[in-house]
């Protein structure tokens, strides 16, 4: 819920935030669409591993006879899970605040959602484990996770604003390569390290 | 919650035996020093080559010699970053603690070169673009590896219990080498799609033999430093790494 | 024929990056030399 709000008010001081007789909302969407879900992702990703932490679950879960890849891959579609209910949120609410006009790209919009998400995602995991235990986790997190949220955002960004002006997903098919590229690449690095940042 | 069992005593991360770290330590220790004073001499000598002996770039003045430092600066800074992620590979596959000793000792020398590519990029940058910084794939990418050390670097520091923190490191080490190849290419493609007006190209359409040569020294002088940087760095961490196993081993 | 201007006059920027470059080296490894010095003094075999 907090995300949400968090998310919400990103929009609204995004809006505000610049002249809008220099640049027009459809300029500025794409921009603001994705530093928000970035940051309502990182928070999201802070919590993650914090409530089995605190109830003493992870030692449980280390104990069941399930494979460390089962554990990451759980986690990370609870995670998935989480965000894009975020973005479920997000999306609707910035095509409200920037009175968007989608010309029907909102299929495109969604699944370049999905592709970057779990880009980020699949590390955000790795990351939100591995900072669960260190201190000043809160900043921790942010400033490991921050770098690898770049690339999919760049490519989401630029996606989003040739959709929304009213180019064919085709023509971004270079974007679109890199963050399918960065997916496989990363989800299974994460994959093969998670079980390095679980206890023995 | 860390680990209670001594550090000597984990099977899975096993201490050489005490002399003999201190003994290699020493080694690492010495050769580095030699490399890096023989670096520094060298270093000297290429500003005289790059100052007095290669030509002044017409258009571009005496600033475009920044180049001969700048560049082979960020081959290193990048180099030491690919020797982060290789040993924090191998770290995760062999356990072998001078693997992650060698991972930090390269992260701390890498960093200090990065910082000197992101200080020389805009004094080059400002008479050369004519802006101090611009988002191209260079400097973007050597931002980006500051970042990412200095990450691991804080890191390393949060964690007391020194498996942990070698394995908590060499993820982040892994996956940061990864991250870098993507950032360039999205850099790459964000420029060909918004090209910035660039008056002058700094590199020109071709390097003249001379200045080539000049720059690949620079490369090779680089490179050496950072060796004997590392090699340093990497014995102190390893009589570090001996100082608390004693301490933990009596207390 | 072609007159080539004179190039510019930004020898300054050249100077402080050669400075920076190589003071940002010798303090460095001198701060390592003296660490290690330190450390081998201390860690005995």
């Amino acid at each position: 819920m907090a995300a949400l709000v968090f998310a919400a008010l990103i929009l609204v001081i995004f809006n505000f935030a610049r002249d809008p007789t220099v640049l027009r909302a459809q300029d500025l969407a794409p921009s603001a669409l994705w530093v928000t879900i970035t940051f309502a992702s990182v928070t999201a990703l802070n919590r993650a591993f914090a409530v089995e932490l605190d109830h003493g679950a992870l030692d449980g879960l280390l104990l069941a006879p399930v494979g460390r890849e089962a554990i990451y891959l759980g986690k990370l579609l609870g995670n998935l899970l989480f965000t894009g209910l975020v973005q479920a949120i997000t999306i609707p609410l910035f095509v409200l605040f920037f009175n968007l006009d989608l010309h029907g790209t909102l299929p495109a919009i969604l699944l370049l959602a999905f592709l970057a998400t779990v880009g980020f995602t699949a590390v955000g995991t790795v990351f939100s484990a591995l900072t669960a235990r260190v201190q000043f986790n809160e900043l921790m997190l942010p400033v490991l996770l921050l770098p690898f949220m770049v690339p999919p955002l760049i490519g989401a960004a630029q996606v989003t604003s040739k959709l929304l002006a009213g180019r064919p997903l085709a023509d971004s098919a270079g974007w679109l390569q890199i963050l399918v590229t960065y997916d496989i690449v990363f989800l299974t690095l994460s994959v093969l390290v998670f079980p390095a940042v679980l206890d023995e | 919650m860390t680990s209670s069992s001594s550090l000597s005593a984990s099977s899975s991360f096993p201490q050489s035996s005490t002399s003999s770290a201190v003994v290699a330590a020493r080694k690492s220790i010495r050769l580095g020093q030699a490399l890096t004073v023989l670096a520094l001499v060298a270093l000297a000598a290429h500003y005289v080559r790059a100052i007095q002996y290669t030509p002044i770039e017409a258009t571009q003045g005496l600033a475009q010699k920044i180049f001969y430092v700048h560049v082979p600066a960020a081959w290193s800074a990048f180099l030491a970053f690919g020797i982060l992620g290789v040993c924090s590979a191998l770290f995760l596959w062999l356990h072998d603690r001078r693997l992650d000793l060698f991972a930090e000792a390269s992260a701390e020398v890498g960093t200090v070169l990065t910082l000197i590519v992101l200080t020389t990029g805009p004094l080059w940058g400002k008479p050369i673009w004519g802006t101090w910084w611009q988002w191209e794939v260079r400097l973007t990418s050597t931002l980006f590896l500051f970042f990412l050390m200095v990450g691991y670097l804080t890191l390393r520091r949060s964690i007391f219990d020194p498996l942990e923190r070698a394995r908590y490191s060499a993820v982040v080490g892994i996956l940061g080498a990864m991250l870098v190849p993507f950032i360039h290419l999205s850099v790459y493609m964000f420029r060909t799609i918004h090209p910035k007006p660039v008056i002058l190209n700094p590199e020109g359409p071709t390097l003249p033999g001379s200045m080539l040569s000049t720059l690949l020294e620079g490369v090779a002088i680089m490179t050496v430093m950072y060796l004997g940087l590392v090699l340093v760095r990497y014995g102190i961490g390893r009589l570090q790494d001996e100082k608390e196993a004693r301490h933990a081993a009596q207390g | 024929m072609l007159l080539r201007a004179e190039p510019p006059a930004n020898g300054g920027f050249m100077v402080a990056a050669y400075a920076l470059v190589a003071v940002v080296l010798v303090v460095y490894a001198v701060t390592l030399f003296l660490r290690a010095r330190g450390l081998v003094a201390e860690v005995k075999e």
